[in-house]
């Protein structure tokens, strides 16, 4: 009983802790933001109010034209002179965007219009995101055999450290090289190649679509008139998803070099550790003839590296 | 089973279920099995052969997408062509650029979250602290729907370090959350199992139909209602509100429907309600997308069963087809040095009554030979034929003693 209750204890202090976040985020985004939109606001305004002076129009008609703009735009269409020219449906594009939506990034620049296309998106992602974690949790298992294990050993008999020591060795090599690579690296490649984007905005856009946020304000390859544009859209998609997957390695280092240190230990909903023995599964595995190999998988100890279970993506 | 992925919102719920405990599926490809290479092998074979698998299905979707959406596109960018014409026809004093202008800079406020038509109220802003809280919140679940975004350089570097702390501390409460979940549902339906137990009702059965509930219930609870819900209140259509249900249940987060996003009034605790569906919904859609997952897996694993059960189906046939082969090629060779044998010999009959030397040089494996085959002349059990005909017959072949044979005819003539 006690365990039950340290669990929704424990569980609470998380929702708490969760809130105050959230709530110390919204303070300090308010503060930076609220103003250069005050500024913008009354910007747009004087630009509205100039214009009606100048010409003949009424409000009402600039709002009624206004009004369908924006609507167009919501979709992507742009009613600018050159934006007629590219169309955000292309075979590129359309692989982009499905895999914006596989990967869960969903920047949002294209959405579906069509109700056949809003659909078939709905069917497709629930398919289509846990094929991508599956194909995602494959690649890191295999990836970390090269990449954290063979260093990892390689370190304990070449240098002679305690496991500790190396996995703590290997872990900040690893992440200073995903940072380099991965952040700065690509960070630079874009803000030469899009005009409009300096270092520190590129380098957000990397950020937010690793951690398949996506919010959609940054997106590559949306310039129109862009040179090579579907060799171009092709290699972000590249990017993306070998970023996602070491995204996930490190992650799953990470979890190694907790678990080595006791750290999930400490920080384990209780009730989770002791009560999985002999809790029995709602679903046994569908073929009765898995069930022997289940216990023995049940039985490993804490080694997050051998769960497969896709969902058990370090992000 | 290892301990739960708290650092990944997305994987949280799903470690630390144990009661819907899909995920304590055995391991599938990457088996720690025994031979190290030979997994080795087999784990390139699979990670190529899925990830081909993906690449295929995103190209399916592509070409469909492309399909579907681009007439739509294009009827759009008919009309607002249209529009532009008109409206620069029926007010003659503007001109083009500064037509063009107005539209960027009005663009460019959209984008910042100002809405331009109408009147911009100085009371509604995209950055009270009630938005702020939920763009906070889709930052740190990972849905970022967009619709609002730091513009700021401010706002984007503490948007960077304020995501980097705050996705594992979702991740951790996902987990917390999945586990109570988890707890409710595993009571409920232990309840319906005991009374499936009482009617005689297969193992297998009931852990389907439990399953089956516990996605229907699920369903309900938190798709089919939500969507009822936002219907009514945003105004959107059904499909509308499901799309934006499972686009943001399953993190993807377009943003091109945002539940709280219009300028309707809304009513005081709607997005607190909101916010908080969202992350039991979270927890929700993580334990169906592991269970597709696994069946996924299950999948794979059968037919990779199926697939090696096959291949050594095949090899066995191989082997036992080409033994009989063999075989039957021994079997010909002897008979055809039998029958040769057979002649010889007469011939050496004949030619000694005839008063012929007989006593010609016999290559010596051939005297073996004969004086072997002339002792199972009388054609005893072909295996035992075999048997000799193998010692000797190893490494000749059918040919041999044919043309051994014939020299020997011929000497004898």
């Amino acid at each position: 009983m006690s365990t039950a209750f340290r669990s929704c204890f424990v569980l609470s202090g998380f929702i708490l802790a969760y809130f105050t976040y959230l709530l110390l985020g919204a303070l300090v985004f308010s503060a930076i933001e609220r103003p250069v939109e005050e500024t913008l606001k009354s910007n747009l305004d004087s630009l509205k109010a100039e214009f009606l002076n100048l010409s003949c129009i009424n409000a009402t008609a600039l709002e009624a034209f206004l009004e369908k703009v924006l609507k167009a735009n919501k979709y992507g269409v742009s009613v600018l002179e050159n934006g007629t020219l590219h169309t955000n449906w292309d075979l590129a594009s359309s692989l982009f965007f499905a895999n914006t939506m596989v990967t869960t990034v969903g920047y949002g620049h294209t959405t579906p219009l069509s109700d056949g296309g809003k659909a078939f998106s709905i069917v497709y992602a629930l398919i289509g995101v846990p094929f991508t974690m599956l194909v995602l949790t494959a690649c890191v298992q295999r990836l970390m055999h090269p990449l954290t294990y063979g260093p990892i050993s390689m370190c304990q008999r070449r240098a002679g450290l305690q496991p500790r020591a190396a996995s703590v060795v290997h872990f900040i090599v690893l992440l200073v090289l995903v940072v380099l690579f991965f952040f700065v690296v690509p960070a630079l490649v874009f803000s030469t190649i899009e005009e409009t984007w300096s270092f520190l905005d590129s380098f957000y856009f990397c950020f937010i679509s690793l951690c398949t946020i996506g919010l959609g304000d940054f997106v590559p390859a949306e310039k129109p008139g862009q040179r090579l544009r579907a060799l171009y859209k092709i290699s972000v998609m590249v990017y993306l998803f070998v970023g996602l997957m070491v995204m996930f390695l490190v992650l799953r280092t990470f979890h190694k070099l907790a678990d080595v240190h006791g750290w999930t230990a400490f920080f384990q909903l209780p009730s989770y550790e002791e009560e999985h023995e002999d809790k029995e599964p709602i679903v046994e595995r569908e073929p009765d003839d898995e069930s022997p190999e289940a216990e023995k998988a049940s039985i490993k100890p804490q080694n997050p590296s051998s769960q497969v279970s896709y969902n058990s993506i370090n992000r | 089973m290892a301990a739960p992925d708290l650092l990944d919102p997305k994987s949280a719920t799903h470690n630390t279920k144990p009661r819907l405990s899909f995920s304590s599926k055995p391991i599938v490809y990457n088996s720690g099995d025994d031979c190290d290479t030979i997994t080795t092998v087999m784990k390139w074979k699979t990670v190529v052969a899925i990830f081909l698998l993906v690449v295929l299905y995103l190209i399916i979707g592509a070409t469909v997408f492309k399909a579907l959406e681009q007439p739509q596109e294009s009827t759009q960018k008919y009309l607002i062509v249209q529009e532009k014409i008109n409206f620069l026809s029926r007010h003659a004093c503007v001109n083009v650029s500064e037509l063009e202008d107005l539209v960027k800079q009005v663009v460019l406020a959209i984008r910042a979250g100002v809405n331009p038509s109408g009147h911009p109220s100085n009371e509604s802003s995209m950055w009270d602290l009630s938005s702020s809280f939920f763009f906070a919140g889709t930052v740190i679940t990972t849905i970022g729907f967009g619709n609002v975004s730091p513009h700021t350089k401010g706002g984007r570097i503490f948007c960077i370090i304020y995501a980097l702390l705050g996705i594992p501390l979702f991740g951790f409460l996902l987990a917390g959350v999945g586990d109570q979940l988890g707890t409710i549902f595993g009571k409920g339906i232990a309840k319906v199992e005991k009374m499936f137990v009482k009617w005689n009702v297969s193992q297998t059965k009931i852990r389907v139909t439990s399953t089956v509930l516990f996605i229907l219930f699920g369903c309900l609870l938190f798709v089919a209602l939500p969507a009822l819900i936002f219907q009514h209140i945003e105004g959107w259509s059904a499909l509308e509100s499901i799309y934006f249900v499972v686009i943001t249940l399953t993190t993807i987060g377009f943003g091109d429907f945002v539940a709280g996003g219009s300028e309707i009034e809304y009513l005081d605790y709607y997005k607190p309600i909101v916010w908080f569906w969202i992350l039991v919904g979270l927890a929700y859609f993580a334990a169906v997308l592991s269970m597709i997952g696994d069946w996924l897996r299950v999948i794979s694993k059968k037919t990779k069963e199926e697939v090696g059960e096959f291949r050594a189906h095949a090899a066995e046939w191989t082997a036992n087809v080409s033994a009989e082969f063999k075989e039957t090629r021994r079997r010909l060779s002897v008979e055809i040095y039998d029958k040769f044998q057979r002649a010889a010999y007469i011939k050496r009959k004949l030619s000694s009554e005839l008063g012929q030397n007989p006593g010609q040089d016999m290559m010596p494996c051939k005297r073996t030979l004969s004086v072997n085959f002339t002792d199972e002349l009388e054609k005893e059990g072909l295996p035992t034929l075999t048997k000799n005909g193998s010692l000797y017959l190893n490494g000749l072949t059918p040919d041999f003693p044919d043309r051994g044979e014939i020299s020997i005819i011929e000497h004898l003539k």
